[in-house]
């Protein structure tokens, strides 16, 4: 299998008025095409500022202040102002207009709250239009319409109902319009960053399953982004643990449950309730990440973590890779990378 | 239904008992549409009254011309619903058919004008064609429109009241030159100051003009001020607040910076200040409130911007690739659109107030024009003598008039915003 998408060494910078956060630190990592990549972690690890940066899109006062990312397009991309050739692209690279005509075309991003994604001031039609004419301005309405119900009525929303406003619609349906809209396109890559929090665990179970079917329809590649371990236990492939803006851990999704290798990722699963084991003792992690304006020498982790030895304090570990081909960042794992 | 009923709209559909059981529509219902009828026929029967004794002599013809004309646009209405119904043409297509009866109508009522009287062709064509428009856009608004703000509930009715109120003043002044018992740019034409009797029934000024005769012709100069003001403030404030905020850094900064020093000068005083130095006149004090309006619709519309172009849909466009243009003009600005539409309903009314003001200083127009304004300047020395009338009636109009932009202005700002239709 072909990567879709292999980020190296990404480092993004928050300037606040206490000092540089870094949000994300020396992230690594490849995405092979067609595979579900779920990325969890605390609150604050830098999750969405990780998928962010794909899209370029680094809320203010961020920046990407390193790292390549390079993205596989099977086709060119034709633009009025250009062409982007096919074969890999530095993301990086890109201009305005030249990430304009990647976004939604080929990276489609969901956001966590449906509630306000939509204009309220035009109806699901519209937003459909836009969107296929922002990337086809020839496209006719006609058939612009056929598709945009089309994806709708996939999506188990009756096609009718594309002439309302957004505020007719609730929640759940919110969040199948906006996969609709980023689906509009037949993007290879999805980035649904938490896509499903705000709502409540029967849509969300929906949601999942009908995104899962997508993903097949489409052929897809997905990076599905959640702090939520239940999620990614049946839709992900692979799961990469984020702390502190660095990958601890990236394993296959069975592996990493039966055999977490990080102590953090050993710590995660313990706070994960289970209703099969309701004799369990749920157990949470002591003491709070690290902040990220003034980081701590050695391992983040180390102030927290059960197994701290003397070098966790000094060196940071790299993610290395052991024998079953699992990626992990700590001292336990010796060797040096 | 029959074929008629179908035809029938509107204010008009209360006429006809649908169910045959007049019980069944609500008490206050009833009571409003008599209260709305009375009215009209108040409003009908003094604007023929006054048609009848007019000092132009042919006041009850320009009057009843223009009921003409607008009872052929109310046919053309019915018409184009009919067919509509009966699926014959496209509701743009009958749109088309209004607009061009309302041309023809306009041209036809210009050569009218023409050969009524050569002499005067111009002022009583503009009488005609202007007075004829505004009772069909009146018709055409009952008849047509207000089902559709009907459904809009409360901000329907509103509105419907603004805009009736506003149009009904327009349609006196366009008409009032043929319609005004006394010539009122006159002096002299009574006794000085006199209280409300037969002959003059508002009373007189101080300087023998008939009171009556300004009250209906003073509207004119108000509302071109405000109109005009309106347009220069809003197509120059709208555009300047959404580009600056939404490109933001520098531009941003010198332009806040300019208008933040113009919005900290007092309005009035302003106003006169730039009054004084282009001196009198229509578009002069048009231009003076302009400047002082300005800044509103810049600072409510960069301050909208800045909160809307933060939000998350339009991140989501932005991700979905969407066209900077599409951003602006379709994410962006309908969003801001009912403020700056807010600040236009203030700005009418202040407007109309501000241009009170200016020849309340003196700054305005000469005494013959007739002008609400004037006459309150001049009533405010009167009034001292307990000559009440000669600022009550200008008064009044002044409050009317601002109350029905206010209406207007309101109602459209909660009708344009979907999330509160509901
Ligand atoms: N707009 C911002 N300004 C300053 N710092 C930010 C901003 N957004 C995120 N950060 C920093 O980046 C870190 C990662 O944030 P984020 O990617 O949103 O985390 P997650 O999505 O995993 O909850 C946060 O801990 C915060 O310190
Ligand atoms: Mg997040």
């Amino acid at each position: 299998m072909t990567d879709l998408l292999r980020i190296e060494d990404l480092a993004v910078e928050y300037k606040t008025r206490r000092g540089t956060a870094r949000g994300v630190d020396n992230v690594s990592l490849n995405l092979e095409e067609n595979k579900t990549l779920g990325l969890a972690g605390e609150s604050g690890c830098g999750k969405s500022t990780l998928g962010r940066s794909i899209m370029r899109l680094v809320p203010y006062p961020g920046k990407i202040v390193n790292g390549k990312i390079d993205l596989l397009l099977h086709e060119d991309i034709v633009f009025p102002k250009g062409v982007i050739e096919k074969g890999f692209v530095n993301i990086m690279d890109l201009n305005e207009e030249e990430l304009r005509a990647l976004r939604g075309k080929e990276i489609a991003y969901i956001f966590q709250d449906p509630m306000t994604s939509l204009n309220p001031m035009i109806t699901v039609e519209t937003h459909f239009q836009e969107i296929m004419k922002a990337h086809d301005p020839d496209i006719k309405k006609e058939e612009a319409l056929d598709r945009a119900q089309e994806i709708l009525d996939g999506l188990g929303i009756s096609p009718e109902r594309i002439t309302d406003y957004p505020h007719q619609f609730s929640g759940g349906m919110r969040q199948r319009v906006m996969i609709g809209l980023g689906l509009a396109l037949r993007p290879k890559l999805l980035i649904a960053d938490e896509p499903t929090t705000s709502l409540d665990v029967i849509v969300e179970a929906q949601i999942l399953e009908e995104m899962a079917e997508l993903k097949e329809l489409f052929n897809l590649t997905m990076i599905l982004i959640t702090h939520n371990l239940g999620v990614l236990a049946q839709t992900a492939d692979d799961i990469a643990i984020m702390y502190s803006g660095r990958i601890m851990e990236l394993s296959p999704t069975e592996a990493l449950f039966e055999d977490p290798l990080h102590p953090y990722t050993q710590a995660l699963l313990e706070s994960v309730p289970d209703v099969s084991k309701p004799d369990k003792k749920l157990s949470w992690i002591p003491g709070a990440p690290p902040d990220l304006v003034d980081p701590i020498p050695g391992c983040m982790y180390n102030p927290r973590c059960k197994h701290t030895m003397d070098i966790c304090k000094t060196t940071q570990p790299g993610l290395i890779m052991n024998d079953e081909e699992r990626l992990v960042a700590c001292h336990l794992f010796g060797g040096e990378k | 239904m029959s074929q008629q009923a179908k035809a029938i709209s509107g204010v008009f559909y209360f006429l006809i008992p649908t169910s045959g059981d007049w019980k069944e529509k609500s008490r206050n219902f009833l009571i409003g549409l008599s209260i709305v009828l009375i009215g009209v026929l108040v409003i009908v029967a003094s604007f023929i009254g006054l048609a009848l004794r007019s000092n132009s002599g042919i006041g009850i013809w320009v009057v009843g011309y223009t009921i003409l004309c607008a009872f052929i646009i109310l046919i053309a209405g019915a018409y184009r619903r009919f067919k509509l119904h009966e699926g014959l043409i496209t509701p743009t297509r009958g749109w088309f058919l209004i607009t061009v009866v309302f041309i023809v109508l306009g041209m036809i009522s210009a050569l009218v004008g023409f050969f009524w009287i050569p002499e005067e062709a111009a002022s009583l064509s503009s009488a005609l064609v202007g007075g004829g428009t505004v009772l069909g856009v009146i018709v055409i608004l009952l008849y047509d429109v207000f089902p559709q703000l009907q459904d809009r509930g409360s901000a329907g009715y509103v509105t419907m009241t603004g805009l009736m109120i506003v149009l009904a003043i327009v349609y006196m002044t366009v008409v009032s030159w043929w319609i005004v018992p006394y010539d009122p740019t006159r002096l002299d034409v009574g006794p000085y100051g006199a209280p409300p009797s037969a002959q003059f029934p508002l009373g007189t000024t101080s300087l023998g003009q008939d009171l009556l005769s300004r009250t209906i012709a003073g509207g004119g100069i108000m509302l071109q001020v405000a109109l005009i003001s309106v347009v220069v403030c809003f197509s120059i404030g709208v555009p300047l607040g959404l580009g600056a905020s939404y490109r933001g850094g520098n531009v941003d900064k010198v332009i806040s910076l300019v208008m933040d020093s113009i919005f900290a000068f007092p309005g009035l005083v302003l106003a006169i200040a730039i009054a004084a130095m282009l001196g009198p006149g229509v578009v002069n004090m048009a231009l003076a409130i302009a400047v002082v309006y300005i800044p509103s619709y810049f600072r409510v519309v960069r301050s909208q911007v800045l909160t809307v172009k933060e939000l998350p849909y339009v991140e989501a466009a932005i991700v979905m690739g969407a066209r900077d243009r599409d951003i602006l003009f379709r994410y962006v600005l309908p969003n801001v659109l009912p403020s700056a539409i807010v600040v236009m309903s203030i700005n009418f009314a202040d407007a109309i107030l501000t241009a009170a003001g200016l020849t309340f200083v003196g700054l305005g127009l000469p005494v013959t024009v007739p002008d609400w304004g004037w006459d309150l300047t001049f009533g405010s020395h009167q009034y001292i003598a307990g000559k009440w009338w000669v600022i009550t009636y200008p008064g009044v109009m002044i409050v009317i008039l601002a109350l029905g932009f206010t209406l207007a202005g309101e109602g459209l700002n909660e009708i344009l915003t979907p999330r509160l239709k509901e």
